[in-house]
């Protein structure tokens, strides 16, 4: 990946007074078109995904009308049972959904530019590993019973996350180092998880396996407060993650050469990393593939202006609010929603990595 | 272990080629020692001389332990051996082919396809039993990996390692979409999904070994001869090229392999990711980045750490067992984890 | 050209926004349909639910939403529920085997899900379902299903009789159930039902009396034979009690004591005279075990007295009377001198 600033195309560079005025306006251009387009694609893909949530609303189980959803939202008009089904039901679950898609696209784009591995998304480093691990044993040991599970998938995130990030310290984190670590405890916790699953009864194996694939309204309403008030809190940093990140990008040397200490940058990006992907699996169990996707869409919808965080969101919140819908209404029965997300985002990737050849760029 | 003192800089060759031979020797002699073990350890107690015994009338096994002894615990050990040896291979050229150590059977699409292939056959086409399984599970792995090969080489300039990665992962995570899909409404099949998805050498008997055993000989005897092509691939597509190395009939060979040896060890045992991923760090860490010496340590260390840990599976589960697959994820990787922070394991 | 396809987008979506209808009425004037039955009688009414909690109500409710193996229970005493869900497809679940089920709205055919909004439009007022001792909670509404679907919960009350000791708990808690619903238990098809599981039940303790009979219950798996702990399994208890000897393993997984685990090394450590082996896996079972050496190490196994076991599902009355007819002529054959 290259930075924002190498990104922009070259200006015409012939001498002259002239030329080096128009090259210069050029950049200012490029440069303009690029803010415009870093502010613009969220903006829009936002707002598609409220008129698409709208829309869910209206073609749940229950069709309801525009009127009676927004009445509802709004709490300008009274009806019981559409106020039940808008309100307690359906209104969550589309929250949710945004919620739980936001963090995992936000979480997964830092956790890739920040290891700089187009594969590290934390799917794949270990974290939900062991937030499942944590969960299942809340579903499959009796001792457990009762147990809130969205309470132990975030204490098991955070836990593994902690660990990985103490074995992995050595004067400073490496990447390699790091991703490594990731792979060890995703085994340890798969070893649990297998022997959990097989020591279970059948109806608590079902229940684990369900939990695994993940679902959009696995979580209760309290749970998705958190998440939303946490995303709320995120917003006023988005602006100084967004540097973070581009210091990182920077590499060492260079961000040393300008005075900036990588460690407590790097250790503030993997925190907030993980911690809005322990909610978020908290909320839904670990869903795959929407972390992986999200960054590399957002990059392709953003053009230069790369590596934007809230892009990567909405572009997560989109896939899971289409994906809870597929997985709730469209299939003959219902299905959790990781089923879907990874049928859905597999294909894409193929996509991508067949079209990112064409341009000689090699991932 | 005596490898891991041999330095490679300052020895001159010769030296340094007897010491790592020697280290390799000891490695394997402790292969006859752990299989030993295997035969005679067990969650059933049986006396040495019981076990002596049922060697002497293999024809006619008519006691209990004479049964365990010949038809459960010798095939059980020469299967442990093999898909070990089989794995630390596949591994070894798997990371060296895609120059990635996060490269392992299973991000190369075999466990995803071997497990839609089981799933897919339990609940389309209503078929089951062990050996379906087995069956199935082998020509699904090898042809989802022919699918990440061919989906990884799309373009100008063919299958190079970031894309082959990408394309597993993609691969495997659509693949474990729909498994998930088939297998949470079909109760039965669910049943023998959780056993199936640990891992394990537990109730594979004489006809499973004979039946992949053949592939899995083959394939290792395949993958001990790609030594020179591996090291002409680490030094990068140019110098390979340099050389005189086809990379893509290279790549096509490499890939045929490890198809072959994870194919068939994942179908006999369910998936075991571990010992692929963990096995050739190792064996790097002790000999050096020669892929000719790579490849024979990986085998001997792969065999000797799948059936050590089923050994200690079986003694540590009491009347019951524990899967291999537990075993190597609870034991191995702690042990994996230690390594990675105290030792200084080469960059691919 | 692609922020210019999101657009797009978007406005069609808009359009299509402004253009969808509704299913449910606009005035809020709780239009519940009336109630078909006309027999129900006066409230209020009182039930004590399983978990000991006493539920009361000012009316008797006509309005139910039962879970799949309740709602066979309940029309077998001519109380048709308005909605029901189970753990599997309609068409495959046991329970609902020859059930009638015209008119009745299916929320859910799968574990974990049920379609709470289209329930809250039925306008239930009771909710029906065995209670988990264990799990503190009633079927479908357990701990580890999708807060989503727990919310049935909020639509009404949630009651039904305990798991627990005996299979009986459930058929005759239904029948109480039933009874202050207003049905008319003993003319029903629930009365016949229960006098054909008495005359099956008297066979079956008649045909072990003259015999000397143990089992063992068992789920076989490539890896390892799984014995059952007859504690956790009320239809072994209840057979125990009628005169089989089912077996009590000795040492049950301490984490997970419905089993105990048994390699196949040491697959002959218990010799009862019949094993059992889980019917929803039966056949798949059969082909499991012929692969294992050690199987035949079993002399039940070896004499092939192997028989079904009803495991972990029988509510009704009438499911209970068919197996143990069925499993009382499995056990004719069996020779008792087998086992220890």
């Amino acid at each position: 990946m290259s930075t924002p600033t190498a990104a922009a195309p070259a200006a015409p560079t012939r001498p002259g007074e002239e030329n080096r005025t128009d090259a210069r306006g050029a950049l200012r251009r490029t440069r303009q078109r690029r803010r415009i387009r870093a502010l613009a694609v969220p903006v829009v893909l936002l707002s598609v995904a409220a008129l698409l949530a709208l829309l869910t609303l209206c073609f749940g189980s229950v069709r309801l009308s525009l009127d009676q959803v927004l009445g509802s939202l709004l709490g300008i008009r009274d009806n019981g049972a559409v106020d039940f089904i808008v309100r307690d039901l359906a209104g969550p679950q589309v929250r949710a959904a945004l919620c739980v898609g936001l963090a995992l696209g936000a979480a997964g784009t830092i956790f890739q530019q920040l290891l700089r591995n187009p594969l590290a998304s934390p799917d794949f480093v270990g974290i939900s590993a062991g937030a499942s691990a944590a969960a299942v044993a809340g579903i499959a040991v009796p001792a457990f019973a009762g147990a809130s599970l969205p309470a132990l998938a975030f204490v098991g995130g955070l836990v593994t996350a902690a660990v990985m990030y103490l074995l992995a310290w050595r004067d400073g984190i490496t990447g390699y180092r790091f991703v490594l670590i990731g792979i060890g405890t995703a085994a340890f916790s798969t070893g649990i998880v297998g022997y959990l699953l097989t020591r279970t009864s059948l109806t608590e194996a079902r229940a684990a396996l369900h939990w695994l694939t993940g679902s959009i309204g696995q979580a209760g309403d309290a749970e998705n407060d958190v998440l939303l008030v946490a995303l709320i809190v995120f917003v006023p940093f988005i602006p100084v993650l967004q540097r973070m990140l581009r210091t990182v990008e920077m590499g060492d040397d260079t961000a040393r050469g300008l005075g900036v200490r990588m460690e407590p940058t790097r250790l503030a990006l993997i925190a907030v990393g993980v911690l809005l992907t322990s909610l978020a699996t908290a909320v839904a169990g670990p869903i795959a593939f929407v972390a992986l996707v999200a960054g590399p869409v957002a990059d392709r919808l953003l053009g230069s202006a790369r590596g934007g965080i809230v892009a990567a969101g909405a572009v997560g919140a989109l896939l899971c609010l289409v994906a809870d819908y597929v997985a709730q209404y469209l299939l003959p029965v219902e299905v959790p929603t990781g089923v879907v997300t990874g049928a859905v985002g597999a294909p894409y990737l193929l996509w991508l990595i067949a079209t990112t050849n064409r341009r000689g760029m090699g991932g | 272990m005596s490898a891991a003192t041999v330095t490679a800089t300052a020895a001159p060759r010769r030296r340094r080629a007897s010491g790592l031979a020697a280290g390799l020797v000891l490695l394997a002699a402790l292969v006859p020692v752990l299989a030993f073990l295997s035969i005679t350890q067990g969650s059933r107690d049986i006396a040495l001389r019981d076990v002596l015994d049922a060697f002497g009338h293999f024809t006619q096994s008519s006691s209990v332990d004479d049964t365990v002894t010949v038809r459960l615990r010798v095939p059980r050990t020469i299967l442990g051996l093999l898909v070990g040896a089989a794995l630390g291979l596949a591994g070894t050229l798997l990371q060296g082919l895609t120059r990635n150590a996060l490269a392992d059977p299973g991000i190369m699409g075999v466990n995803a396809g071997a497990a839609f292939a089981v799933v897919g056959s339990i609940t389309l086409l209503g078929v089951s039993g062990l050996g379906f399984h087995v069956a199935a599970a082998f020509v699904g792995a090898l042809a989802a990996t022919a699918l990440v090969y061919a989906v990884g080489s799309l373009g100008r300039d063919g299958a190079t390692p970031v894309k082959m990665a990408l394309a597993g992962a993609a691969i495997t995570a659509g693949l474990t979409a729909v498994t998930t899909g088939l297998l949470l409404t079909d109760l039965a099949a669910q049943q023998q999904y959780r056993f199936w998805q640990v891992g394990s050498l537990a109730g594979r008997y004489a006809p499973i070994v004979t039946g992949v055993a053949p592939f899995l000989a083959a394939g290792v005897v395949g993958a001990l001869l790609c030594g020179r092509w591996l090291n002409a691939l680490a030094l990068g597509d140019d110098a390979a090229r340099g050389l005189g190395v086809s990379l893509g009939r290279t790549r096509v060979v490499l890939f045929l392999v490890v198809g072959l040896l994870c194919g068939a060890a994942t179908a006999a045992c369910g998936p075991i990711v571990f010992v692929g991923l963990v096995v050739p760090h190792v064996a790097r860490f002790l000999c050096g980045p020669d892929y000719r010496w790579v490849l024979p340590y990986a085998m001997v260390l792969g065999a000797l750490l799948l059936l050590g840990a089923d050994v200690l599976g079986r003694v540590l589960g009491g009347t019951g067992e524990l899967q291999v697959g537990v075993v190597l994820g609870i034991l191995g990787a702690p042990f994996f984890v230690l390594l990675v922070r105290y030792a200084r394991l080469a960059e691919l | 050209m692609r922020l210019r396809l999101a657009v797009a987008t978007a406005a069609s979506l808009a359009l299509a926004l402004s253009a969808c209808s509704s299913d449910v009425a606009d005035d809020d004037d709780d239009a519940k349909p009336a109630s078909g039955a006309s027999a129900t009688p006066e409230g209020p009414w009182t039930f004590t639910d399983g978990s000991g909690e006493v539920v009361e109500l000012d009316q008797v409710p006509t309005r139910i939403i039962a879970h799949a193996p309740a709602a066979a229970a309940l029309i077998s005493y001519g109380i048709r529920p308005v909605g029901i869900y189970g753990d599997e497809p309609v068409d495959t679940d046991p329970n609902l085997d020859g059930v009638d089920l015209t008119g009745i709205e299916i929320l859910g055919e799968e574990w974990g899900s049920i379609d709470v909004a289209k329930a809250s439009t039925l306008a239930p007022d009771l909710i029906v379902a065995d209670w988990w001792p264990a799990e503190k909670a009633h079927s479908g509404l357990e701990n580890s299903v999708k807060a989503k679907s727990k919310k049935l919960a909020e639509l009404a009350p949630v009651v039904g009789p305990s798991q627990g000791g005996s299979i009986l708990n459930l058929a005759e808690g239904y029948e109480d159930l039933a009874e202050t619903l207003g049905a008319d238990v003993e003319d029903s098809q629930g009365a016949e039902d229960k006098a054909a599981f008495e005359e099956a039940r008297d066979a079956f303790v008649a045909a072990m009396e003259d015999k000397d009979l143990t089992a063992l219950a068992v789920s076989p798996t490539a890896d390892l034979l799984y014995a059952a702990n007859p504690e956790y399994a009320p239809e072994l208890l209840d057979f125990t009690e009628w005169g089989l000897q089912v077996v009590t393993p000795d040492t049950p997984d301490p984490d997970f004591p419905y089993w105990e685990n048994l390699s196949w090394e040491n697959a002959d450590k218990y010799q009862p005279d019949v094993l059992l082996i889980d019917s929803r896996s039966f056949e798949e079972a059969k082909k499991t075990v012929a692969a294992q050496p050690t199987w035949t190490s079993i002399r039940a196994a070896e004499a092939g007295q192997l028989i079904e076991w009803p495991a972990f599902w029988l509510h009704t009355y009438a499911d209970y009377a068919d197996a143990l007819t069925k499993l009382t002529a499995d056990l004719a054959d069996v020779d008792d001198t087998i086992g220890d």
